[in-house]
């Protein structure tokens, strides 16, 4: 819920260092690229996928 | 705030009232209608903004140098060329998928014994919207409020999504392979299988559990609703010797008695929009019912009679058989058999109203109807039963229907448990472990059954105590077919499975399968080949799938009334006192029997009462609270037969000495949003059905702790103006506008200007019961946020159309006027005028638009809005979503972030989707054509939207009835909305059928 979101101020704080630190890695990594471990990175959760028709049905209207 | 009550003498009162606070006028009321809005509703400090700790240090200056050295180094790494997406056409475009274009699917649901036939609006294949079937001779296109709102539970991100055994995910073909071993082998050693599910209104279900008793006869099958009423069910054994469905037609009815029912809560959309039709007058003389309500607790249907008089529920059974009896003494015939010998005159009503209440059902004899709450005792039923049999009402229908278990058979079975009797039991969603009241007796019960299986979606409580569990389908995703007495209906799916789930039927097939006994594939082909062989022959499976239905009036023959039921009854109710402080426990608004508490928008709907959210407190009257010296928001303990709970209470003006109401349904131990809100009733419930949820002898005591009630009464007040009106039948007929005039508006703009269309809207407070259906369709048609109780509490609910809920009178017996609130597209709009940006203006067919990107989030607007309907997104309110959730999101309404007011928009995208579409066919716009979300999910019909430049459309008639008025004209914004004043129709001056009745 929105209270969730009103986070206290340690995490906030927390928050606004590491996404300068992360981001400071990310440019130093783009600058000094590294060989890439192919299995370290953990196969990406399906998407939900939505099957459309159901096996028979009839639609009423359209618009 | 604190509410003490007064303990001198009469106050002098406001014409109308919204809370304690305003009708004692206490000096908190007075400031809090000075400051406008409550304390928390606006931050005070940048840490009340960003949610820190008051005095937390950290300075707007610190903020803004920790974003800057965050954005130069952003700056750096966004000159990488990453993230973009592609955009992939379809290779195969489904056929009915036209990207932009919305398909409706008739498709149907049910709750209970009750039968919803809907229309079900998808968008590239999600379902997103629901409203009732139009093309169903009963419901005519209305629904309930949670039919309404239970397509955000097929995006319930707790779902379950594979069958999972030993709290493992495992295959449908092991978790099958389990259940059809446990059955086989309880076949082969003879012993009984236990299966518990909800009512079964399905032909196709009935005959699928019949097919399952002949493969398995051990199979002991319980139809278990927790909020169907007990009594009810008792009563209708002893008074018509069978289970019955009762089904009010108020359309031929000109005098209504209520014993405690409430069918204008919205349930019955039928009953609602039937007994609307006949409130809407334009003159005097055209016919209008009257509805006498006698109950305990508040209902919503006694906030809409005519005369209402507070009665204890343990004395309802007698006050009705005293009206029996004097009926009987006025001529009107009893049923053979019938003995009132054991029954006294009445003291609850005063001697002229009860000599006009004689008098009313006499006089409309068989189009009088009295109606009984499912939870009252199961004596007044009866006393219900007997009084429609001596009218020979034909305003209620009486269906045979399937038995329904009570709480005592429940309590069978978990002794029948208990000793070892069953060697499976499934329970089909249900959840007995949440609602039997001795909860630690059913555990211990249920541990002693080898095998136990769960169907259901969400895990509950009784999923906890199983071994296996199957998660189901929503019923959006699910086949069925529901009897009707108009129609059999068809359910269909329309959308296929999110998730790996199956329906229950399929399960239950497979299992007959194992036995092999039957030859259909799924449940779908079993459904299919049943209404192929009951369909008429005009009527092909493929039409009555496009129209949710196939017509034909039921055939079943009406019970008889049984007089020889009536003397046991009567001498019990005679005996009945009411004593110390008796308990009615009642399925919560939101969350009937806990099955839609982790339903978020229900959650948050205010009930239409107490306009309590997310919480289920006590009901106490105003008497009661005086001597017990409870306050609002005063934590207590409430007692009965060993068990106590600890939950808030609120003071219920209308609501009878000596009763305390409390609603079922909270207090859950799962669920991601059901958690933790309220208490759990169930405990309290008692195990005699004939008065399961009327308890005596419960006790009340402050603990002297307190709880912040998460509670809109008290928001967006607006200081005691001219804002509702109510008239009487003979004030409608001699000054429908009473001693209001409307006021010469002098302005200081030129009027707008409309070229072609004028919107506007028209709502009659007379046919508006205040069910909130218009506030559950707008929450889903236009994607308005939840914000929770904290926020709630704060004054910052998002709903566009609010219910105000207006007392007049007395405390301990208010009348009670609903009116809808929602943005009156003013002409002279206030909010127009003060936006610095001009994000709110005027369109050229009257409508007070918001450009969301312009608006910067100054909070003027708010300021100035005369209506308080302006919204505003304190917070981020819909960043917590995941995946599931998104999809309900309707994509023709743009999503608010944060900083950004919000306001009802009179559906703009359904009046520019009709417009394209007149536009397309070379046509003008039809009258009526054009629905908003509340006007088409409002049962009575009370909303009317339309072209106020067409003089022949129903809204400019409308306008010009005697009953019109705008609120606060006297301020020259020129609204849009024009209001047609409640009427009440008290006996002794008005008008039954036509004529003056006495």
């Amino acid at each position: 819920m929105a209270d969730l979101i009103r986070t206290p101020i340690v995490g906030r704080a927390t928050a606004l260092l590491a996404g300068p630190f992360l981001l400071g890695q990310k440019a130093l990594s783009l600058v000094f690229p590294q060989a890439k471990d192919a299995s370290a990175d953990p196969p990406p959760e399906p998407a939900l996928r939505i099957s459309i028709t159901p096996p028979e049905h009839a639609i009423k209207r359209r618009g | 705030m604190k509410t003490r009550l007064p303990d001198h003498g009469p106050v002098e009162a406001p014409k109308f009232w919204r809370t304690l606070e305003e009708r004692i006028e206490s000096p908190e009321a007075r400031q809090a209608a000075h400051d406008e809005f409550l304390p928390g509703a606006v931050p005070a400090s940048f840490d009340d903004v960003h949610g820190l700790p008051a005095g937390s240090g950290f300075s707007r200056r610190d903020f803004f140098g920790l974003v800057g050295a965050a954005a130069a180094v952003a700056a750096t790494v966004a000159c990488d060329r990453k993230g973009q997406g592609t955009v992939v056409p379809y290779t195969k475009r489904p056929v009915e998928v036209t990207p932009g274009v919305a398909n409706y699917y008739a498709s149907a649901t049910h709750e209970g014994r009750r039968v919803y036939p809907v229309l079900v609006k998808t968008r590239e294949g999600r379902p997103i919207h629901i409203t009732g079937n139009d093309e169903h001779p009963g419901v005519k296109g209305k629904t309930s409020p949670r039919t309404l709102a239970d397509v955000l539970r097929l995006y319930d991100p707790d779902r379950l999504r594979a069958p999972k055994a030993g709290g493992r995910t495992i295959g449908w073909a092991e978790a099958e392979g389990q259940l059809q071993s446990a059955l086989r082998s309880a076949k082969s050693s003879g012993k009984a299988v236990l299966l518990v599910s909800g009512a079964v209104v399905s032909p196709s279900r009935k005959a699928l559990l019949a097919d399952l008793k002949a493969a398995l006869p051990t199979l002991e099958h319980l139809a278990y609703e927790p909020a169907a009423g007990d009594a009810a069910e008792e009563s209708a054994k002893a008074s018509f010797g069978q289970p019955v469905d009762l089904q009010p037609k108020l359309d031929k009815a000109k005098v209504i008695l209520s014993l405690g029912a409430d069918f204008l809560s919205g349930e019955d959309p039928e009953a609602l929009a039937a007994w609307g039709a006949k409130r809407k007058l334009k003159h005097a003389k055209e016919e209008i019912n009257r509805l006498w309500a006698l109950e305990g607790p508040l209902t919503l249907t006694g906030t809409n009679a005519d005369q209402r008089f507070p009665v204890a529920p343990s004395r309802l059974a007698a006050v009705a058989f005293a009206l029996a009896k004097d009926l009987a003494s006025k001529g009107v015939s009893l049923p053979a058999g019938a003995d009132l010998s054991a029954i006294s005159a009445q003291s609850e009503v005063p001697a002229k109203a009860w000599s006009n209440l004689v008098k009313d059902l006499q006089h409309a004899g068989q189009h009088a109807v009295v109606l009984c709450g499912a939870q009252m005792p199961a004596e007044a039923h009866q006393a219900a039963h007997l009084l429609n049999a001596m009218l020979g009402s034909v305003a209620v229908a009486a269906r045979p229907a399937e038995a329904l278990a009570t709480v005592k058979d429940l309590e069978t079975a978990a002794k029948a448990m208990a000793e070892g009797r069953y060697a499976a039991a499934i329970f089909w969603d249900v959840n007995p472990a949440y609602t039997f009241p001795k909860a630690s007796a059913w555990k211990e019960a249920v541990a002693k059954v080898p095998f136990k299986a769960w169907i259901g979606q969400v895990e509950d409580e009784t999923s906890a105590q199983c071994q296996v569990l199957f998660p189901e389908n929503h019923w959006l995703e699910s086949w069925g077919d529901f009897s009707t007495p108009e129609a059999a209906v068809l359910q269909q799916p329309t959308v296929g499975t999110l998730y790996d789930t199956r329906q229950g039927e399929d399960l239950l097939l497979g299992a007959i399968k194992a036995f092999g006994a039957t030859s259909a594939d799924d449940y779908h082909a079993y459904l299919k080949a049943r209404w192929q062989k009951s369909l008429p022959l005009a009527t092909s499976f493929e039409q009555a799938l496009h129209d949710g239905l196939a017509k034909g009036e039921e055939k079943a023959a009406s019970p008889a009334f049984k007089g020889a039921s009536v003397a046991a009854a009567a001498k019990s109710a005679a005996a009945a006192k009411a004593q110390d402080l008796e308990l009615v426990l009642f399925p919560g608004f939101a969350t009937h029997d806990g099955r839609h508490a982790n339903n978020s928008w229900l959650q948050e709907t205010p009930d239409p009462i107490s306009k309590m959210t997310w919480d289920n407190p006590v009901a106490v009257s105003v008497q009661d609270a005086q001597a017990l010296g409870i306050q609002e928001g005063d934590l207590v303990s409430l007692s009965l037969d060993g068990a106590t709970l600890t939950l808030p209470a609120v003071i219920q003006p209308g609501q009878a000495k000596g009763v305390l109401a409390l609603a079922l349904g909270y207090g859950r131990s799962t669920g991601g949003v059901a958690k933790g809100v309220g208490v759990n009733a169930y405990p309290l419930l008692g195990l005699d059905p004939a008065s399961a949820n009327v308890r005596k002898g419960a006790r009340l005591a402050r603990t002297g702790a307190r709880k912040e009630l998460s509670r809109t009464q008290s928001h967006h007040r607006m200081e005691g103006r001219d804002i509702v009106r109510s008239l009487t039948m003979d004030e409608f007929e001699h000054h429908p506008q009473g001693h209001h005039h409307v006021p010469e508006l002098v302005s200081l703009y030129e009027d707008q200007k409309f070229p072609d269309h004028k919107w506007g809207m028209v709502i009659d407070l007379a046919a508006c019961t205040g069910c909130s259906a218009c506030v559950v369709a707008c929450q889903s048609e236009n994607n308005v946020p939840v914000v929770g109780p904290e926020q709630v509490a704060r004054g910052r609910e998002m709903h566009w159309i609010r219910i105000d809920r207006y007392y007049e009178g007395e405390l301990e017996n208010p009348k009670v006027v609903h009116q809808p609130m929602l943005c009156q597209h003013c002409d002279n709009a206030p909010c127009e005028n003060v936006c610095p940006v001009n994000a709110t203006n005027h369109s050229p067919d009257g409508l007070n638009q918001m450009a969301y990107n312009r608006c910067v989030g100054t909070r003027y607007c708010a300021n100035n809005c005369p209506y308080k309907v302006r919204r505003f997104n304190f917070l981020e309110y819909t960043s917590y979503k995941t995946e599931p959730e998104t999809l309900a999101h309707n994509p023709e309404v743009t999503v608010r972030p944060r900083g950004v007011m919000e306001k009802c928009s009179f559906c703009v995208q359904r009046i520019n989707d009709v417009k394209i579409r007149a536009k397309g066919d070379g046509r003008a716009i039809l009258d009526g054509e054009i629905t908003t979300a509340c006007m088409a999910g409002c049962p009575s019909d009370a909303i009317v939207f339309g072209d106020l430049k067409d003089p022949k459309s129903k809204v400019s008639q409308l306008v010009a009835a005697s009953r019109a008025y705008r609120v606060l004209e006297e301020v020259g914004a020129k609204p849009a909305i024009t209001y047609l004043a409640d009427l009440k129709n008290p006996a002794g001056e008005a008008i039954v059928g036509g004529s003056h009745a006495h």
